[in-house]
C-alpha cells in the first residue's frame, strides 16, 4: 500500500462524492419540502448526462470539435441543467402534485413508476448500448501532485460541485426564495397561511434539486465517460444513501454525505473489490439508519403527539 | 390503600426546556382525578410519559408498585395503561367494531398459524374479542351499535369518534384509563354527556381514571381530587373548590396581573 | 349492563338519519363508480369472499382442458406464479403498509435455494417437501433481517434499503461465482454467476414427479386458491386487524398494546415466505435460475398487479396478476399487440367519454383526421407515406398503410413523436374540457403513429412504459385500484 495508490483512490472519492453530494442535495432539498423520496432524481440525472452527450455530438463530437472547449462545456452543462430543471417541474406537476395530501404510499409508489418511465423511455430513444464522452481528445492535461496525475477533468469536476454548492448554499441562507423554502419545510401549511405560495416555492425546489442533477449527470460523463439508461438507478440509490448519511433535508450533511460515499466506494474499489462497492455502500446506510437514524449532522425531531 | 398510578418526582426535559419538572402524582384505584393547567403545562406531556411515548429523565413511575418507567409503549399498555389522544386518532379506515378489536392484541394469544388454520382456541378467541368489542360498544347506547359496526371509522361523526376512542380505550381492560380532553371540540350538549359518561365508566364499568381537561364544568362535574400544573410542576392539588381558588392557579390561567387584583 | 340493541333497532325498522350517516352517505355517494363498468365493479367487489375463490378454482381447473398448447398453459402457470406473488406482497404493502421494494429479492432467494439444495450444482438432491421446508423457513429469516431496519426508520426510507437490497441481491447472484476464499484452492462458485444454475430438480410430491408444465399450473393453482384462504381469514384474525392497525396510526397501535416493530417483522417474514415458496416453484418449472429473472422490471411488474387490483383487496390483486400477466404476454406478439394497444384504447374512451354519440364524434373525427393528414402528406412528401406497415398483412395491414403515416426511416421520427405524444397526453390533463376535447383526435392519431412506427418495433420496452405509465397513472388517478377500498387519512 503506497502513499501514491491512496492519494489516487482520495481523489478519485473526491471526483465520486462531488457528484454524489449534488445528486444528493437534490434528494434532501425535495425531502426537507414535501417529506417525499423522490425516486425519480435518478433518472433526471441521467436524462442530464444524456443532454450532455448530445450537445457535445452536436458540436461536432468529441474528436472534431467545431467551438472552443470552454464554450463546449458551459453549453454541455447548460443544456443539460435546463433539460434536467424542465424535467424535474414537469414531474413534480404531472406525478406528484395531486397527491401531496394522499396516503404516504402513494406518492412513493408514483415516484417508483415515473422512475421506472423515465427508464424506459430513455430506452426507447436512445437504444441500450453505452455511450461515452471520452473527453480525452480536447480535455488532455492535468497536474502532478505527489506522483499523482490529476486529471483536468476531475479538477473541473470538483470545482464546478463546489462551486454549485456554495452557490447552493447561499441561495437557500440569504436570499428570499430561500426564506421561504426553509418556513416551507418547517410546516407548510403554515407558509402558505403567511402568504408564501407554497407551490411556487416546490416548484423552485424541484428546478433547483434537478439543475443540481443535470449538471452532475454531465460531470459524471466527463469523468467516468460511460452514459447509459440504467446509470440513473443505482446513482440514485447513492445519492439518496448520501443524503441520508448526512442526515436527510440537510444541505451541509448532503455535501458531506456525498462525499463520505463517493470517498467509501472508492477506497472499497482500490483496496477490496469493485464488484461489492456496492455492498459496501448499502452497509453504510443500513449502519447510519440505525445507530443514527438522523444523519450525522441532522437533529432528532420530538415525537409529536 | 396504597396508589394504584403513582409518580415520583418525575423529570422531562427538552433540550433546556423543562416540561415536567420533579412531578409527584398519584391515583388510587377507583378515583377520577383531573390534571388542569394552561396551554403548554406540560400535561399531554405528563401523559406521553406515563404511556411511554417519552423516557423520563429523572424519576418513577409505579403502576400498582411496580416501574414501568422506561418499558415500551405497548407493554405498558399491556400492563393496563390505556389513553385516548387529544387529537382523536383512531384506525381510520377500520370498522368501527374491527377498531375496538384491535385494542384486545394485547390480552389474546392466537398467532397466525393458529387463525389460519382456524383451531378450536383460536375460533373460540375471536368470538370472545367480538364479544367483548360489542359489549364495550354497547356503553354508549345506540350510537355506536347495529350498522355502525360494520362502518369504517373515519365515516364517524367527531362526537362518535370521541366515544369510539373511549371505546377502545377500554376494550384493553385497563387498570387506569388516561383520557386527554374528552370534551374538546365538543358542543354544550355533548359535553355534558361526557360528564355523564365519565362517571358512568367508573359506576358501571369500575374504571380508575386519569383525565386531562379544560372546561371546567367538566372537571367539577366528575373529580375526586384535581391536580393544577403550570410549566411541568405541580402548583396545586385538592378538591376542585380548593384548587379552583387558589391564588397560584389563579394565577397561572389569568396572569399575575389578575392574580393581585383580585 | 345495557343490552345489545342490534335486533331491537332493525324491528323499529329504518333507524334514524344523524350526522354520521350524512357523511358516511356522501362519502359513499363520492366513490360510487358511475358507468357499466363502474357498476360492474361495484358488484363484483359486495360478493362473498368464497364467490372469487370459486371462480378461480374452477375456471383453473378447467383451463388445460381448454387448450391443447403448452405454450398458453404456461402463460397460465406464470399468471398464477404472479398471483402467488400478488398476494404475499398484499400482505406486507396492503395490510401492514410496508412499501416493501426488496420484495423480489425474496422470490429470488426461493428460486436460488431451492436450485442450491435441488440440483445437479452441488450434486445435493434434497427431497421436495423438505427443500420447501427450508426455503420457507429460511425466506422468513431473511425477511425478519431485511425487517430489522423498520424498527427504526419510516417507511420512505425503509422503502429506499429494501430496493437496496434487491439490487445487491442481484449483484451478490450476478458475481458470487468467483468467492475468493482464504482457505480454499480455487474461488467458490455459489451462484452460477450470470449463467445461473440450471438442471433444477423437479418437483416430486407423493412419488409423482412433476415434469408437464399442467402439473406446475395445479400444484400454482392450489397454492393460490390456499393462498387466497388464507389470506382472507388472517384479514380478519388478531394479526390482520393488528397489521391494519399498524398501516393506519402506528403510535395508536402501540398504545392499544400492538407491538408494532414485532408485527411489521411479521409481515415482512409473511411476505418473505410466500415469495420464497414461489420462486422454489418457478425454479422448479423452469428447470434453472437466472440473476436477470430478479431484476427490477419484475417488481414494477408486481407492484403494478397490486395497486391495479387494489392493494388489500384479495381478489383484486389475483385479477390484478391474471390480467397483467395476459396483457404482457400479449405484447409479445405483434398482431395481437396491434390489437391489443387499439382495444385498448378504445375501451379507455369508452369509459370515459359519454354519451355514445360524443365517442362516436371522436372517433369519426380521427379517422378522418388520419386520411386527411395521410393524403396531405403523401402528396407533400411521399417518403412519409412509403413504409409497408410491420406484420401489415391483410386487412388490417393496408388500413394502416392508408392511414397511418409511415416514413421511411422511422427511428428519430417515432422517438420525437413519442416525446411529443407524452407531453400532449401531460397538457390534456391541465386543459379545460372543450380543448381537451379538441386536442383529443389528433393526439390519438400521435398515438396510432407511434404506435406503427416506434413502440411495434421494441415490444419489450413497450411493456416497460406501459408498466411504469401504468403505475403513475393509476396512483393519480385511481389509488385503490379496481377492487380496493379508498383509504382516507388525516394528514
Amino acid at each position: 500500500m503506497d502513499g501514491t495508490f491512496l492519494l489516487q483512490q482520495f481523489v478519485n472519492g473526491l471526483t465520486l462524492g462531488s457528484v454524489y453530494a449534488l445528486i444528493a442535495l437534490g434528494y434532501s432539498l425535495v425531502y426537507g419540502i414535501l417529506k417525499l423520496l423522490n425516486f425519480a432524481h435518478g433518472e433526471v440525472y441521467m436524462i442530464g448526462a444524456f443532454i450532455g452527450y448530445f450537445v457535445l455530438i452536436g458540436l461536432g463530437g468529441p474528436d472534431d470539435l467545431a467551438v472552443p472547449v470552454v464554450v463546449a462545456l458551459t453549453l454541455m452543462f447548460l443544456a443539460a441543467m435546463l433539460g434536467s430543471g424542465i424535467l424535474g417541474v414537469l414531474i413534480e406537476r404531472f406525478a406528484y402534485r395531486r397527491l401531496r395530501n394522499a396516503p404516504r404510499i402513494a406518492p412513493l409508489i408514483t415516484a417508483l413508476g415515473v422512475s421506472f418511465f423515465l427508464q424506459s423511455t430513455a430506452l426507447l430513444l436512445f437504444g441500450a448500448k453505452f455511450r461515452s464522452y471520452s473527453t480525452f481528445q480536447f480535455l488532455g492535461g492535468g497536474i502532478e501532485v505527489a506522483g499523482v496525475r490529476i486529471s483536468t477533468t476531475r479538477i473541473l469536476v470538483v470545482v464546478a460541485a463546489f462551486s454549485l454548492m456554495v452557490a447552493l448554499t447561499l441561495l437557500v441562507g440569504r436570499t428570499r426564495l430561500g426564506k421561504a423554502m426553509r418556513a416551507t419545510a418547517f410546516d407548510r401549511e403554515a407558509a402558505a397561511m403567511m402568504g408564501i405560495d407554497v407551490d411556487r416555492v416546490i416548484v423552485a425546489t424541484f428546478l433547483i434539486g434537478s439543475i443540481l442533477a443535470g449538471a452532475a449527470g454531465v460531470m459524471f460523463g466527463l469523468v467516468f465517460f460511460s452514459v447509459y439508461h440504467l446509470m440513473g438507478f443505482t446513482a440514485g440509490l447513492k445519492g439518496f444513501t448520501a443524503a441520508v448519511v448526512g442526515g436527510i433535508g440537510h444541505i451541509p450533511g448532503a455535501m458531506l454525505g456525498g462525499l463520505l460515499i463517493g470517498l467509501a466506494e472508492a477506497f472499497s474499489a482500490g483496496y477490496i473489490s469493485s464488484t461489492f462497492q456496492d455492498l459496501i455502500v448499502f452497509s453504510i446506510l443500513i449502519a447510519v439508519m440505525l445507530f443514527r437514524p438522523t444523519g450525522l449532522l441532522g437533529k432528532a425531531d420530538i415525537r409529536k403527539v | 390503600m396504597s396508589a394504584l398510578l403513582e409518580l415520583k418526582g418525575l423529570s422531562l426535559a427538552f433540550g433546556g426546556l423543562r416540561v415536567l419538572d420533579r412531578l409527584d402524582l398519584h391515583v388510587n384505584e377507583g378515583e377520577i382525578v383531573s390534571v388542569i393547567g394552561p396551554n403548554g403545562a406540560g400535561k399531554t406531556t405528563l401523559f406521553n410519559v406515563i404511556t411511554g411515548l417519552y423516557r423520563p429523565d429523572e424519576g418513577e413511575i409505579l403502576l400498582d408498585g411496580e416501574s414501568i418507567a422506561g418499558l415500551p409503549t405497548n407493554v405498558i399498555a399491556t400492563k393496563g395503561v390505556a389513553r385516548t389522544f387529544q387529537t382523536i386518532r383512531l384506525f381510520l379506515n377500520m370498522t368501527v367494531k374491527e377498531n375496538v378489536m384491535a385494542a384486545t392484541y394485547g390480552k389474546t394469544r392466537t398467532g397466525p398459524l393458529r387463525s389460519i388454520l382456524r383451531t378450536p382456541g383460536a375460533r373460540r378467541e375471536e368470538r370472545e374479542v367480538a364479544r367483548l368489542a360489542e359489549e364495550k360498544l354497547a356503553f354508549f347506547g345506540q350510537r355506536l351499535m347495529g350498522y355502525r359496526w360494520d362502518q369504517p371509522a373515519y365515516s364517524l361523526s367527531y362526537a362518535n369518534r370521541r366515544r369510539l376512542e373511549i371505546a377502545r380505550a377500554t376494550a384493553m381492560e385497563p387498570r387506569i384509563l388516561l383520557l386527554d380532553e374528552p370534551a374538546a371540540g365538543m358542543n354544550p350538549k355533548e359535553t355534558h354527556e361526557i360528564t355523564e359518561l365519565i362517571a358512568q365508566l367508573r359506576t358501571d364499568g369500575g374504571h380508575t381514571i386519569l383525565v386531562i381537561e379544560h372546561d371546567m364544568h367538566v372537571v367539577e362535574g366528575i373529580s375526586d381530587r384535581v391536580v393544577a400544573l403550570d410549566h411541568g410542576e405541580k402548583i396545586a392539588e385538592g378538591s376542585f373548590e380548593e384548587v379552583a381558588t387558589d391564588p397560584r392557579v389563579v394565577e397561572a390561567y389569568l396572569g399575575t396581573k389578575a392574580a393581585s387584583t383580585k | 349492563m345495557p343490552q345489545l340493541p342490534r335486533d331491537e333497532e332493525r324491528s323499529t325498522g329504518q333507524p334514524r338519519i344523524g350526522t354520521d350517516e350524512w357523511v358516511a352517505s356522501v362519502e359513499g355517494r363520492r366513490q360510487r363508480r358511475s358507468g357499466v363498468l363502474g357498476q360492474l365493479l361495484e358488484r363484483l367487489g359486495q360478493l362473498p369472499f368464497w364467490a372469487p375463490l370459486l371462480v378461480v378454482a374452477a375456471f383453473g381447473l378447467l383451463f388445460p382442458f381448454l387448450t391443447d398448447s403448452d405454450y398458453v398453459v404456461r402463460v397460465g402457470f406464470n399468471a398464477l406464479v404472479f398471483a402467488l406473488l400478488a398476494l404475499g406482497l398484499n400482505i406486507v404493502v396492503g395490510y401492514a403498509g410496508l412499501l416493501d421494494l426488496g420484495y423480489i429479492a425474496f422470490f429470488g432467494f426461493g428460486a436460488y435455494a431451492y436450485a442450491v439444495l435441488s440440483s445437479n450444482k452441488f450434486d445435493i438432491h434434497l427431497a421436495t417437501v423438505p427443500t420447501l421446508l427450508v426455503v420457507v423457513v429460511a425466506s422468513a429469516l431473511l425477511g425478519l433481517v431485511l425487517g430489522l431496519p423498520s424498527g427504526r426508520v419510516t417507511g420512505d426510507y425503509l422503502a429506499i434499503v429494501t430496493l437496496f437490497f434487491a439490487q445487491i441481491f442481484v449483484t451478490f447472484t450476478t458475481n458470487a461465482n468467483r468467492i475468493t476464499l482464504p482457505w480454499g484452492d480455487r474461488p467458490l462458485d455459489l451462484t452460477g454467476g450470470p449463467n445461473g444454475i440450471g438442471g433444477v430438480d423437479p418437483f416430486s410430491l407423493f412419488g409423482v414427479e412433476a415434469i408437464a408444465v399442467t402439473s406446475y399450473f395445479y400444484i400454482a393453482l392450489v397454492l393460490v386458491v390456499l393462498g387466497m384462504l388464507a389470506l382472507h381469514v388472517l384479514s380478519e384474525s388478531r394479526t390482520g386487524r393488528a397489521w391494519k392497525a399498524v398501516r393506519e396510526d402506528p403510535l395508536a397501535a402501540e398504545a392499544m398494546t400492538i407491538p408494532v416493530f414485532r408485527l411489521k417483522l411479521l409481515a415482512f417474514a409473511f411476505g418473505a415466505a410466500t415469495a420464497g415458496l414461489t420462486g422454489s416453484l418457478f425454479a422448479a418449472q423452469q428447470i434453472g435460475v437466472f440473476p436477470q429473472n430478479f431484476e427490477l422490471p419484475l417488481l414494477i411488474t408486481i407492484y403494478a398487479m397490486v395497486i391495479l387490483g387494489g392493494a388489500g383487496s384479495i381478489p383484486g390483486v389475483v385479477l390484478g396478476a391474471l390480467t397483467i400477466t395476459v396483457v404482457l404476454e400479449v405484447l409479445r406478439g405483434p398482431d395481437d399487440a396491434r390489437l391489443l394497444f387499439y382495444g385498448g384504447i378504445l375501451l379507455g374512451l369508452a369509459i370515459a367519454i359519454r354519451p355514445w354519440q360524443r365517442l362516436a364524434a371522436v372517433l369519426a373525427g380521427t379517422a378522418l383526421f388520419g386520411f386527411l393528414v395521410h393524403v396531405v402528406v403523401g402528396s407533400l412528401w411521399p417518403r412519409g407515406t412509403a413504409r409497408v406497415a410491420a406484420q401489415g398483412e391483410g386487412l388490417v395491414g393496408s388500413i394502416v398503410e392508408a392511414w397511418v403515416l409511415l416514413p421511411t426511416e422511422p427511428g428519430t421520427i417515432g422517438n420525437v413523436a413519442f416525446v411529443v405524444l407524452v407531453a400532449s397526453v401531460l397538457g390534456m390533463t391541465l386543459l379545460r374540457p372543450l380543448w381537451r376535447a379538441v386536442l383529443l383526435v389528433p393526439t390519438l392519431y400521435l398515438a396510432a403513429f407511434v404506435w406503427e412506427n416506434r413502440l411495434i418495433f421494441q415490444p419489450s420496452v413497450t411493456r416497460l412504459l406501459i408498466l411504469g405509465a401504468l403505475l403513475v397513472v393509476l396512483m393519480n388517478a385511481r389509488p385503490q385500484g379496481l377492487f380496493g377500498t379508498a383509504r382516507v387519512e388525516i394528514v
